[in-house]
This record gives structure tokens, sequence and C-alpha cells, in this order.
């Protein structure tokens, strides 16, 4: 078989799952065991490409689509080193989840349902990675998001222990907490309005470009003097990367991704955490080079640095709201979305600077690495919340001695998200930092500032977490659930196997950190030159600075959550007393900075209180104009019976319908309002005549 | 050139043959009925697609009358509004089979589909108001087929005031073009229209009447209103005719007159913004008020509204340059025919539903997929489909109207278009919720018997088949949108 057949394969083999998964609805067991072999089959195939990538082959096949001449389109797969890196890191987590899911979905209701979308979302994750094109893309795109919508709302019959958020919680009037569906339809709509301008986008690049092939732009840059001529390039640009903000939930489409949390943890490992929400990312990792390549023609610097401060800002904005959540998923949720945050700024910042591998690889790695920690901590999480029978972290506590494997991974895992060496969030971290520096740009130092807080407050609510969750006393609430006779103990292997295997992975990434690093430098080095024609050019190395400044600030955030959530000696609950100041920033993290109430101020009450207003404005015009109407036929039919002439009633004689035209006052039909309808119709000309001679 | 006659002919004579046949034959049933109409139609459809009538469009446009063209356009538009016909037909095999008058009802759909079929090839505007009233007057009685039932009646009263009210409207814009070039012929009217060199009010006010004229059948806000009343209140099956059927004919009618005989193309630019307010508005108020509908007919016949507001795109672009142009006209012609496809399903499912509860509440449809579960998987691909979600063929159409606008540089119309596409998702997303999701009132199976089934499943492969392989259709719709651009 060909290296091009795998990588066909690679998505279209979970798609067969899913369906296979349909047909078998009936027969429980080999329903779910076929479900995961599909997914790792899929992942044998991405592993056998692996060899390629490293050799810098690019695997492009086309087939026909369209061909109708003015418009041509080919569908194909585009296997580079880029893709196949992801695709690899994709099947593999994918794998590891639908394994765990087989334990920790065991025994609910309408598990078929929980297959297919499992199986269909990994299709479509891959068919994104695998793309040659923007329009598959797309697809692959709209398909996740479909399926990442269905199984948010899993649990759809809504009990409040399945609710996310802390149930009577208000901001500024508005609720904080959610049930499973509306947390769907919350997704849905914000999602739905970053792919509203990543279509948009798409179609205004694809008028002025002609294809929507990845290497076909990169080649031909025509375009770009077009669109630039017209200044629409780095609007075009924007328009795209909307799309990816409300995919990868940054700011200011960040609020989904929180409340997102009420689907089943399985389905946050894989969708929230590893894979879907870096859909984002990866479409920018496509695209930055094509668009960096642009930049030497034209000026693309305003989409560069938005992408590089929106990342920054997401990144502060969300690790303040991990310090203070206390539902263990939700801190796991914010964490992804300000890490994620962290990667847009190396991808933005390489657009910046002269050398715009450093910040590629940065992100990239960072990407990887994140799957690969924040992964196991949500299974991690699920197995937690499965035993402890809550999602609250102040409900847990001093769980070390129970249970061993998972705190275990958790550590190795936590070690890596707060950024300590010489785990593999540590290099990453430190290396999306150094691209900021190399940024060509005013605003470097302060993004760079910027990555240095979160960092300080990531190890903080790192170890808040897992001091909250593994360290102090064994809660009450904890004895309240042994009473019932469901021991607090480990779970079964065949769940926390995956988990910890992807704890220690991340600890190996760790430790081989910098060869990784320059292996990926090196890797996409080459392969950007080959494809795109962007050289590297030398530059001072940093590393060094950035790890002065860096390590001291992790290691003051560490310290501060050890003493105060594991060994305790620092007495949160004192200081909160005490200080209002504390205080009152608590309140303003705790309300999400209140943008969520003010989004459903606005956007849902305001609308729809502006909406209803109007629909009843001109309700009412139309009745009084309509009763005006009426008023003046029946006059006239007066008149014309005063002559006894009945011209109207003679015309339309036979024709019983015309008579209900003057029924409204005369005699109350319920045929109803059908004059009404003939007056709309009479001004509907009278617009259009209207319009037409301005 | 025989052909268009041929199947006018076929089906006219079936149509006049079938009261006949039930009024001398006592024992006539419904199944008598459907067997005939189908034959006349499939084999209207079968002429349609045969080579011999491709190797004609080949060798150009021959035309032995100037009133008359036989063109890829017509046939396109033709095979589009016979397929409504035939579903329409086949489902009615258990939606009337407890119905009186059955000869007239096959033999009305008859009438009203040669009608149809003769809009599609006319070339002259009188021809086309002959044609445009054989459709018409048919479906008015059509919509009050059950003359005991109180909705039917008032449903067919509602229909036929608007529906006189349009066409006289039409005539008198048909005439005042008359009266302005001495000629009905489209090629005519656009030769002397060109050669004016100002625009007078007169030829104004004539296209004005006519696109209200028209407008009526293409659902156009602001002439829509009789549209939710009318399909909620005819029999279920009629209301699929008239949404997935005579509402095709308009846009026939509208794509010739417009594209081919008023200069719509450099002379007047005004044209192109009153067309794309239009669009906007009528897309926009289709899908909100649909939003709010809890009935699955009215939310049927709003999102149909807002389907048109799509097609009516490509008259906007018009000015856009040849290859938005031929974009749009592309896009407007797959539209037309997903359209047919995705409406007819949608509403026939609506059929099944009322004819086995009686009810057309949105509540019936709760856990839906148990009750009937293949069904349900139908009606879910094509909601989908009407939504434009990819890889379905509801997304490629909408795709080449709204890349069409934007090759016209009318950015904020394909936006506009974007919007109500995801504004749209919402509700047909609600139903398709309601069928999987929500708790059922009852757990009863429903009954899905093979009629309704054959043709829902058909609509899905055709929906599937023409969404993973649009080549086959867009290649046609490029020959067919040649017949307007020269």
């Amino acid at each position: 078989m060909s290296e091009a057949l795998y990588a066909w394969l690679i998505w279209i083999l979970p798609l067969i799952g899913a369906i296979v998964t349909t047909i078998l609805g009936k027969f429980e067991k080999p329903r779910d065991y076929l479900a995961v072999l599909f997914s790792f089959i899929s992942a044998i195939f991405a592993t056998l490409l692996i060899p390629s990538a490293i050799e810098g082959k690019v695997i492009h096949e086309q087939v026909e689509w369209i061909s109708a001449p003015p418009l041509s389109i080919k569908a194909g797969i585009l296997a580079d080193p880029l893709s196949i890196i992801m695709a690899n890191v994709v099947a593999w987590i994918s794998f590891l989840i639908m394994f765990y899911s087989l334990e920790y979905m065991h025994g609910e209701r309408d598990l078929t349902r929980y297959w297919f979308f499992m199986n269909f979302f990994i299709g479509n994750m891959q068919l994104i990675v695998l793309s040659d094109n923007l329009l598959q893309l797309f697809f692959g795109w709209e398909g996740v998001g479909l399926a990442s919508y269905a199984l948010i709302g899993f649990w759809h019959t809504d009990e409040q222990k399945y609710w996310v958020g802390k149930i009577g919680q208000r901001a500024l009037g508005i609720d904080l907490a959610y049930s499973p569906s509306h947390a769907g339809m919350k997704a849905f709509i914000y999602t739905k309005l970053g792919d509203i301008s990543f279509l948009i986008g798409l179609l205004i690049l694809f008028s002025f470009s002609g294809t929507f092939e990845f290497l076909k732009l990169a080649e031909d840059t025509s375009w770009v003097k077009e669109l630039s001529d017209r200044g629409l390039l780095p609007l075009v640009a924007i328009l795209i990367f909307g799309g990816a903000i409300g995919k990868s939930a940054q700011f200011p489409l960040h609020e989904w991704l929180a409340d997102a949390m009420a689907g089943p943890t399985a389905v946050s490992a894989l969708i929230h955490a590893a894979t879907m929400v870096k859909a984002g990312v990866f479409l920018i990792a496509r695209l930055g080079p094509i668009f960096y390549l642009a930049s030497q023609t034209a000026n693309v610097s305003p989409f560069f640095e938005t992408v590089a401060w929106i990342g920054a800002f997401t990144a502060f904005l969300a690790a303040t709201q991990g310090m203070v959540s206390k539902e263990v998923k939700k801190v796991l949720a914010y964490s992804t979305v300000s890490q994620i945050g962290y990667m847009m700024l190396a991808l933005g910042v390489a657009g910046l600077s002269a050398n715009f591998i450093i910040g590629y690889t940065a992100g990239f790695f960072h990407l990887m690495s994140h799957a690969v920690f924040k992964a196991p901590m949500f299974m991690g999480a699920g197995a937690l919340i499965h035993v402890t029978e809550s999602k609250f972290m102040d409900e847990m506590g001093g769980l070390r001695r129970y249970m061993r494997f998972t705190f275990l991974t958790m550590l190795l895992a936590s070690f890596s998200l707060a950024g300590i060496p010489p785990f593999s969030g540590f290099w990453s971290k430190d290396s999306v930092l150094k691209a900021t520096l190399y940024a060509n740009s005013p605003s470097s130092y302060a993004l760079f500032s910027l990555g240095l807080i979160t960092a300080l407050i990531t190890a903080f609510y790192t170890f808040r977490m897992l001091g909250m969750i593994f360290f102090g006393e064994k809660n009450n609430s904890l004895e309240k659930v042994e009473e019932k006779g469901h021991k607090v103990r480990e779970v079964r292997p065949m769940m926390w196997i995956p988990y910890l295997v992807l704890g220690v992975s991340s600890l190996i990434l760790g430790l081989v950190g910098p060869l990784i690093e320059s292996n990926l430098e090196h890797l996409f080095g080459g392969y950007l030159k080959e494809s795109f024609k962007i050289e590297a050019l030398e530059v001072v190395d940093l590393s060094f600075i950035v790890m002065a400044s860096s390590l001291p600030l992790i290691a003051i955030g560490s310290f501060l959550g050890y003493q105060a959530y594991m060994v305790r000696r620092i007495k949160v609950d004192k200081i909160f007393e005490r200080s209002s100041f504390v205080r009152t920033f608590h309140k303003f993290f705790d309300n999400r900075w209140y943008i969520n109430s003010i989004y459903y101020i606005i956007f849902m009450y305001g609308i729809l209180k502006i909406a209803n207003g109007l629909y009843r404005f001109l309700e009412s015009i139309f009745d009084k104009s309509n009763d005006a109407l009426a008023l003046i036929i029946v006059s006239f039919s007066r008149a014309g019976d005063l002559f006894d002439i009945h011209v109207i009633d003679r015309a339309i004689n036979g024709t019983a319908s015309l008579s209900s035209l003057f029924s409204r006052i005369v005699r109350k039909l319920q045929t109803g309002i059908t004059e009404q309808y003939v007056l709309f119709f009479a001004i509907g000309i009278l617009i259009v005549i209207l319009f037409m001679l301005i | 050139m025989v052909l268009p006659f041929l199947i006018v002919g076929i089906l006219a004579s079936f149509a006049l043959i079938l009261p006949g046949i039930g009024f001398f034959y006592k024992g006539f049933k419904n199944t008598h009925g459907w067997i005939l109409s189908l034959i006349a139609l499939l084999a209207s459809l079968a002429l349609l697609l045969t080579p011999p009538a491709y190797s004609l469009i080949q060798d150009q446009t021959i035309s032995f009358t100037p009133s008359l063209t036989f063109d890829s356009l017509g046939i396109f538009f033709s095979i589009a509004m016979l397929m409504v016909s035939v579903f329409v037909v086949f489902s009615s095999y258990e939606f009337m089979k407890k119905e009186g008058n059955i000869a007239q009802y096959y033999s009305l759909i008859l009438f009203s589909s040669a009608g149809m079929v003769l809009i599609a090839f006319s070339m002259d505007l009188l021809l086309l108001f002959i044609a445009w009233e054989l459709m018409t007057i048919p479906t008015f009685v059509l919509a009050g087929f059950n003359k005991k039932a109180f909705e039917s009646n008032e449903a067919a009263v509602k229909y036929f005031v608007l529906g006189t009210l349009s066409t006289g409207i039409l005539l008198y814009g048909i005439s005042l073009v008359y009266g302005l070039t001495g000629t009905l012929q489209l090629n005519e009217i656009f030769k002397i229209l060109s050669q004016r060199a100002l625009v007078d009010p007169l030829s104004l006010l004539a296209s004005s009447l006519l696109i209200a004229g028209f407008g009526l059948k293409m659902a156009i806000v602001p002439f829509h209103m009789w549209i939710p009343d009318t399909y909620e209140g005819a029999p279920t099956t009629v209301s699929t005719f008239l949404a997935a059927g005579t509402k095709k004919a308009g846009f026939a009618a509208a794509l010739r007159v417009f594209l081919i005989a008023l200069p719509l193309k450099g002379l007047l630019n005004e044209w192109s913004l009153t067309f794309a307010f239009l669009a906007i508005i009528t897309m926009t108020l289709g899908n909100i008020a649909a939003l709010t509908q809890g009935n699955i007919l009215r939310l049927l016949a709003y999102s149909s509204i807002a389907q048109a507001g799509y097609i009516l795109i490509v008259f906007a672009i018009a000015n856009g340059g040849t290859k938005a142009l031929e974009l749009g006209v592309s896009g407007a012609l797959f539209h037309v025919l997903n359209h047919a496809i995705m409406k007819s399903a949608a509403f026939l499912v609506a059929a099944l539903v009322i004819q086995h509860s009686g009810r057309a509440d949105l509540d019936y449809y709760n856990g839906f997929s148990n009750r009937a579960p293949l069904t349900a998987f139908n009606f879910t691909i094509a909601l989908l489909a009407l939504a434009g979600v990819p890889p379905l063929s509801g997304f490629w159409s909408k795709f080449l109207l709204f890349t069409a606008a934007i090759e016209a540089n009318m950015i904020w119309l394909a936006l506009a278009g974007i919007v109500n596409t995801a504004l749209s998702l919402a509700y047909y997303a609600l139903i398709i919720k309601r069928m999987y999701i929500d708790e059922p009132q009852d757990n009863v199976k429903m009954p899905q018997p093979l009629a309704y089934t054959f043709i829902l499943t058909l609509s899905t492969i055709l929906i599937m088949f023409f969404g993973l392989f649009p080549d086959i259709v867009i290649s046609y719709t490029q020959e067919a949108a040649k017949a307007l651009i020269p």
C-alpha cells in the first residue's frame, strides 16, 4: 500500500467505524470493541507515516471533485511533517480515550450515539488535519463541531447532577450554572459565530485566488497583491482567524468552553482539551506560512499582531479564572483556554519576527506537549469525579492515600502544566516565551511580560488544584459517600492505565524536551524551506535569558500554591477574611470578569427585547393601516349602496372569497386576515417601485 | 424540438383521460390513478433524460417557433419539477387512500405539471402567461381538495385571492411590456429595450409588476403572506407540490424574463440593489419567523420562504460580471434542484405523520427516532441539507451562490446569506434534537408505509450523492447557465 493511501485511510476508517457502530447498535459488546478497534487501526496507519515525516517528504494526492469551468476544485490529502505529527497526536490520544471510555461509560444509556459521535469526531478531526485545501478542511471543521454539540449534550436528561457550575451562583443577575443541553447550545452559538467569519473569509480568499489549495496559495501569490490593493488582506486573514477563535475558545469567544464541561469527561478530554480545540491552532499553523509569505509583499502584520495579542490576553484572562474555580473540570478547562492562548501567541509572534521558524516550532511544540499532559489530567479528573461523586474540589481532599495511580498521573501532568523542569511543559512554554522576544514589534516586551505573569499564575493554580484534591484531610462529604457503600478507592486498571501511559509520556517527552525542540525546529525548518521557501535566519540564542526570568516566577507561583494548599501553612481563609482587596478580585475572577453575564444581557435578553418591541410596533402599524383600508373600502361600498350600484359586489360575485375582503368590520368572519395580505401585497409593490425609483 | 410538445401532450392527455375513466368506470381506485399518472410522469422524465434530448442541445437551440425553445435550462427545470410531481404522486398512494374524487386529484396534478413544463420552455410572454395559468388554476382546486375541512377551504380561498391578484398584476405587467416594445418574445424585447438610451418610468413599472406577479409564486417577501396559511391548510401532498414544484416554476419564469428579456445586464444598476434588498429581507424574515413556529408545516413554509431568498441572490448579481453570473445561475439552478428534493422529503415526512396521527405540532416529533427510525433518519438528512451542512447537497448550491455574490463585489450580501444559514441551522437542529434526544410522549411504533419510505430513502440517497459528487450537477448547471448568458 502506498503512503498516500494510509493518509486517506486515517480519516476514512473512523467514519466507517461510526457507520458500523450504528449498524451493530443492538449488540453491545461487539459494537463497543469494534468502535475502539477502528480508532486503533487508524492510529496504526498514522504511525506508519512517521518515517516519511522524518525524511521531510510531502505526500500529496488529489482526486477531481468539481471540474466545471470556471469552477475547479480538487479533493486531496496533504501529509507533510506538520500534518503527520498532528495526525499522530490526535490518533493516539483518541485511541487511549476511546479505550478509557469502555470502562468510564460502562452502563450508560444510548451508547450507540456515544460511539457513533466519537468515531465521527475522530474521522472529521483527521480530515481537518490531512486536507490539502481549505474547503475540505471546512467540511471536517463543521463535522467536529456537530460531534462536539452532540456530545456536550450527551446527558440530555439535564438532571442537576450533570449541570456545570455552582447552582445558584449569579453575576449581574445572570445564572452561572448551566444544564448540559444549554451548554451544548451555547457551544453551538459561540463556535457558529466563528464559523460564519471563517466561511466568509474563505470565500473571499477563494474568489481572489481561485483556489482553496494550500500549496497553490503558497505557490502563486498574485492574489496577495490584488487583496492588499483593495485593503482586504489583513481583514480576510482576521476573518479566517475568527473561525480559529471560535473553535479554540479564544477571547472574545472563549465563554463556551468552560460550560462545555457538562459533557462526559472522556469527551472533555478528547474534544475540549486534546484535539478539537486545537483545530484553531492547527488552522493558523497551516495558513501561517502562507500569510508570512504574503508579508514579504504586503502588510499583514495587523493579522499577526491580532493573533499574538488575542493569544496573550486569553492566556492571562483564563489563567486568572482558573485560579479561583472550585470545580476540577473547570480549572482544567480554563487552563486549556489559557494554554491555547500561549500557542496562538507563539504563532502570532512568529509572523512578526525575522525568523518564522522559532515561533512556529514553539507553538506546535506547545500544542503537542499540552495534548499529552492535558488529556491525562482530564481522564484523571473523570476518575476522581467517578469515585468521589462530586466535581467540586473542596469536597475532595486527602485522596493521595487512596488513589495512588491517579495521584501519580496528576502529579506528573501537573508538573508539566506548571512548567517545572524538566517536564515537557517547561520546555515548550519557554520556547513560546522566547519566541515573543524575537518579534519585530513594539509590543514584543509587553507580550513577553504578560506571558511571564501567566506562567506564575499557572504554576499557582496547578498546585492549588493538586493540593485541594490530594492533600489535607479527607473531606466530610467523602465519608458520606462511603456511608452509602461506595468505597473511596482507586478505579479499575482499565481506566487508570490509559492516563498513566499519557502521564508518563509527558515525563519522557520532557526528559528529551530540548532534543525534541531542536529536532522539530530542524524538521519544520526543512519543511518550510521546501514548501514555502521560508528561510531560517541566524539569531542570537536567548534561551538563557528566558529561563532566568521564567524560572523564578514559576518557582514563586509553585511555592505559594504549595504553602497554601499542600502543606497549608498559609491560611487562605484568613487572608480572604482580612483583605477586601483579595475578596474583590476573587469575586471578579469567579464571576468570569462578568464577560459571560454581559454577553447574556446584551445578546440574549437585549436583542430579544428589541426584536419583540419592533415586532409589536410593526404589528400595530399594520393593524391600524389595515383598519383604515377596511374603513375606506367599506365607505366606498356604502357609497355604492346609496346609488344602488353594488359595483364592487357584483364584480366579485361568485368569488365568495372576495367578500371576506370587507369582512373585518362588517362581519367578524373567522377566515380572517386575507385582506391584510392583500394590503401587504399592495404595499409590497409600492415598496419595490419606490426602491427602484430611488 | 418536438419534445416539449410531446411531453406536454403526454401529460395533458393523461390528465384529460383520467377523469373520463373515473366517470365511466365505477371501480376506479386510488391505485389506478396512481399507476396512470406515474406512467405519464415517468415517461416524460424518461424522454427528458434520454440521450436524444442531449444531442439536441448539443446542436444548439433549434427553434421552429420563436415562442418555444428547447435548451438545457428548460430541461433542467422540467426535470426538477417533474421529479417533485413524481414524489407527490408516489406518496399519494398512501395519503389519498381514503379520499374521494381521486381521478380528479391526479388529473389536476398532471395538468399543473404540464403547465410547469411549458413554463420552463417558453420564450414568449403570452405563452408564458398561458402556461402560468395552466399551472396555477389546478392548484387552487387542489389546495381546497379536502372540501369538508375548514382549514383546506380557508387555504384555498386565501391562495385564490392572492393568486388571482398576482395573475392580474402579471398580466398588467406583460401588457405594459407589449405596449412599450410591440412584441412578446423575450429576445426581441431585449433588443428593443436595449436600443433605448434612457430608462423610462413605464418600463420600471412593468418590471416591478412582473416581480410582484412572479414573486407570489417564488415566495418573496412581501408577497409571501399566503404561504404559511395555505401550506398548513391544504392537503399535505398538495403543499409539497406547491412548495417544491410550482414555486420552482416561478423561478424558471423569472430567470428567463429578467435575465433575457428585461435588460438586467448593464442597463439598470438599481436592479441589483432592489433584488439584493428583497433577497436579504426574504431570507431573514423567513428564518426568523421559522424560529418561532410550533407547527411543522408552518415552519417548513417559512423555511421555504427563506430558501427563496437565497435563490434571489442570482438576480442581485446579474450586473457583477460574466463569471459571477455564471456561478450565480449555476448555484441558483443547483439550489432549485436541491430544494425540490429536500423540501419534498421534509414535507412528505410531515404528510406521513399527519396521515397517521393528524398532528402537525412539533411536540409530536419528540422521540420520533424510536417510533420511526428510518423516517427520522431520512428527515434528519433532509433538514441538515436544508441548513446547508456539508457534505450534503444543500451546501454546494449555497456555496456557489455566496461565492458568486463575493465575485460580484457584494460581500455584504454573501455575509447576510451566511449569517442566515447559521440562523436556520438553529431551528432545523431543534427538530433533530426533538427526534433523537427528547423523551417521547408515547412509545408506540409508527407504521412506515413503503410508498413514503421509498421516496424518502431515494431523496436521502440523492442528497448524499449530489453532496459527495457535486460535479455531476454542477457541470450540467454550468451548461444550462449558458442558455441565459450570451
